[in-house]
């Protein structure tokens, strides 16, 4: 401490920690207004609707505690749920592996350098942010019903199509169409994520006579598979939650004939419609362990398809 | 160090911001429109000085009912300067959704509209007791002592019906012409119906008869009263009728539908009959559907055609169409001023001026007092409406209560026919699940409030 090296080391070693002091409360700050909603606001109703799930509880009476009856009813009694449940897996893996594709598509073919690459990101990016909106999906409706703006535009070709809103067998393809339409923000994440390929690897690859399509399979994937796996994950945990389009292009109970019955749409109706907030929340919790299920899954796999360039991938 | 302390500060702004922005953004009410109207101060001049009171008051309903019934509600502030009224409204879509939150978290309106759903909150101790304030601040001996035993339960009134109505059907009087058809009068039996139907539809090819009514509930309902049966037995706590009734009603409508005299299933959805701008009845493409009367204005206003009210076919015990309660006005059991509650609800109902401006739109005003003053100034196409409910009313109200847990109940008749209309189920089957589902429903909710 004494010697002039013990007194130089402690005045780096201090100012260093400062500093990452001071840059860590910079970011807390930032995060401040999301901690204070969460914990002012979104925890307290969380342990509140784990509460619940133990409770009979109609809203209008105290709730009164029955414990594991409703989950249990859930997985024995109840064939609207079970049926809610395969409806939405039906949904997510229709539609998740449809939106990555025409994500990453789109965006190979933007990064070709197009004149007006602005201009295309833009509108390709629009969907997404409008969207998930009560509007666009009144609108889509009324595009997709019988004779609606679309059937119109395939009779031009004689194709007569079916009632892609008003026929049960057929909704599940209109409300997949419009997810699949807000594409957009994981094509712009694609788009950086192709970005940051360096460019000679390709002419590495083309001048070694390599094809298109395995450069495609062996460079662009792999490279791209950390911004295939954030993607993957972002948008099934949204789609396991598809509520709005479910309730405005179908008839707000799940119908024609429970086709629009998706699992968040039966947990509102379970809870506002019919009076039964506690089969609700445990719904609700179901759904948080399912979800977390699937993502765990992802993750695990991820370990055999993911390369993160940092050297550390040639243990598989 | 100065570049970090202005990022400090700098992000310190930003916080306190964003955190005053989202606080500051009020309206938590969607659609609670404040009346405008400042405190008057209360007169002086020997009366005691009254408190100043606040009332919220709630309904649902369209454009133009929210027009009147906010003009209705100034009207009472004028004559009652100590009290002003809050007026609240939203669509019927989600209007029991957000009743049911704030009732849940104790932060319902003083005043809310309710229809023949009456028992189930009644049963759930929420409406305020107004037998109190009979006689006193609220007068009901103009009005019709049935209406007053329909919201009446366990020897308390609940609530007082802000309108009565019966159930018709819009007929187009056009689509008649053009099959050569006279219109049909009280006596007409189902069978009729059926026939009339076949002959109207093989006048064009997007032409029907009428719209495909084997999913809703209050029709079904109508069908069983008129073959002893009925819904729900308030009574004795069950269902009133038979998978074996589920059957013959969609073996009814099957036939119909088969023969093509009714609208197809994918048209059912997409045409909501019950939406003013969808109903292909004002458009001039189908015949006949039911409505409420107290919506035949509105109808008649989006056709071109001239639309008039025909009575519902008879069965074997008679039509059993009579005047009900269309909409009901309670007040809420924690109420902070149930004696202002009172004097607006009995201002509601018997005071002329408001009968001037609510009119018909809720239905007939219940008072005969009131509605002796209408029918002097009444239009033509309000007196459409009179001369139906003169044709079937009936000094008895027949006191038919929703089925608990009816929301989910109609919903799971719906599913069944529909589940036969686009033949994904023979009619048995549908009939016996439907009825097992009923069942099972009833007996969910009966435990539920009896909890």
């Amino acid at each position: 401490m004494d010697s002039v090296t013990g007194v130089a080391t402690q005045t780096i070693v201090k100012p260093k920690r400062r500093r990452a002091l001071k840059r860590n409360l910079t970011g807390y700050l930032f995060l401040l207004p999301w901690l204070i909603g969460f914990f002012c606001m979104a925890i307290g109703p969380i342990l509140a609707s784990l509460y619940l799930s133990f409770t009979n509880y109609n809203m209008l009476k105290a709730p009164a505690w029955i414990g594991m009856q409703n989950f249990t009813e859930m997985f024995t009694g109840d064939a609207t749920f079970t049926h809610s449940l395969k409806l939405t897996f039906q949904y997510v893996f229709l539609s998740v592996p449809l939106r990555l594709v025409f994500a990453l598509a789109v965006a190979i073919i933007l990064n070709k350098g197009l004149k007006l690459l602005g201009l295309y990101r833009t509108v390709y990016y629009i969907p997404s942010l409008l969207g998930g909106s009560v509007a666009i999906a009144v609108v889509w409706k009324k595009i997709f019903s019988g004779d609606g703006l679309f059937n119109r535009f395939l009779e031009i070709f004689h194709i007569n199509a079916p009632d892609w809103v008003a026929n049960p067998s057929y909704i599940i393809y209109s409300i997949v169409a419009l997810s699949v339409w807000q594409f957009g923000s994981s094509m712009v994440i694609f788009l950086a994520g192709l970005k940051q390929i360096p460019g000679e690897i390709y002419e590495a690859a083309a001048v070694d006579g390599v094809s298109r399509t395995r450069q495609f399979l062996r460079i662009t994937l792999p490279l791209l598979s950390p911004v295939i796996l954030f993607n993957l994950v972002m948008n099934m945990i949204s789609s396991f939650q598809v509520f709005t389009s479910g309730y405005i292009i179908g008839d707000g109970h799940g119908g024609p004939i429970d086709s629009t019955m998706f699992y968040s749409l039966y947990l509102y109706l379970k809870g506002f419609s019919y009076f039964n907030m506690g089969y609700a929340s445990a719904m609700a919790w179901v759904m948080l362990v399912i979800i977390g299920i699937f993502t765990a899954i992802v993750f695990a796999s991820s370990k055999y398809w993911v390369y993160y360039g940092d050297g550390k991938d040639e243990r598989s | 160090m100065k570049k970090t302390k202005a990022m400090l500060l700098a992000s310190l702004f930003l916080v306190t911001a964003i955190l005053v922005s989202a606080c500051g953004s009020g309206n938590n009410n969607a659609g609670s429109v404040t009346t405008g109207n400042t405190n008057q101060p209360s007169e002086a001049g020997g009366a005691a000085s009254e408190e100043q009171v606040e009332l919220r008051v709630m309904w649902w309903g369209d454009q133009t009912r929210a027009d009147i019934t906010t003009a209705m509600l100034k009207k009472f502030e004028e004559k009652h300067p100590n009290i002003k009224v809050i007026p609240e409204f939203s669509p019927f879509d989600g209007y029991f959704d957000k009743l049911n939150t704030q009732l849940a978290s104790g932060t319902a309106p003083d005043l809310f509209t309710l229809g023949s759903n009456i028992l189930e909150y009644a049963t759930r101790d929420v409406l305020l007791d107004i037998t109190p304030y009979v006689g006193n601040e609220v007068d009901t001996s103009k009005i019709s002592p049935q209406l007053i035993n329909v919201n009446t339960f366990d020897g308390k009134l609940r609530g007082i019906s802000i309108g009565a109505n019966s159930t018709a059907i819009l007929a187009n009087t056009a689509l008649f012409e053009k099959a050569g058809l006279p219109l049909p009068t009280k006596e007409w039996t189902w069978d009729d119906f059926i026939k009339i139907n076949e002959q109207i539809a093989a006048t064009g090819k997007d032409i029907y008869g009428s719209y495909d009514y084997s999913g809703e509930m209050d029709q079904f309902g109508v069908y069983l009263t008129q073959r002893d049966k009925m819904i729900y037995n308030e009574p004795e706590k069950k269902l009133g009728f038979e998978a074996a009734d589920v059957a013959e009603w969609f073996t009814l409508w099957e036939g119909m539908r088969k023969a093509g005299s009714i609208v197809t299933p994918e048209l059912q959805i997409s045409a909501d009959p019950d939406d003013t701008s969808m109903s292909l009845v004002a458009k001039g493409q189908v015949a006949m559907q039911f409505i409420p009367t107290n919506q035949f204005a509105d109808f008649q206003k989006m056709s071109q055609d001239k639309l008039t009210l025909i009575p519902v076919p008879m069965g074997p015990n008679g039509s059993m169409i009579s005047v009900q309660s269309s909409q009901n006005i309670v007040g809420y059991a924690n109420t902070k001023h149930p004696k202002e509650v009172a004097m607006l609800m009995d201002f509601w109902v018997n005071d002329p001026d408001a009968a001037k401006i609510l009119g018909n739109n809720r239905g007939v005003p219940v008072s005969s007092e009131m509605r002796a003053v209408l029918k002097a100034e009444a239009s033509e196409t309000d007196k459409v409406v009179y001369d139906y409910l003169d044709i079937v009313a009936v000094d008895d109200v027949d006191l038919l209560y929703n089925v608990p847990g009816s929301n989910e109940f109609k919903q799971e008749l719906l599913k069944a026919s529909q589940n036969v209309a686009f033949g994904r189920m023979d009619i048995a089957k549908a009939a016996d699940d439907f009825y097992a589902q009923g069942q099972k429903i009833l007996q969910a909710n009966l435990s539920a409030t009896t909890n």
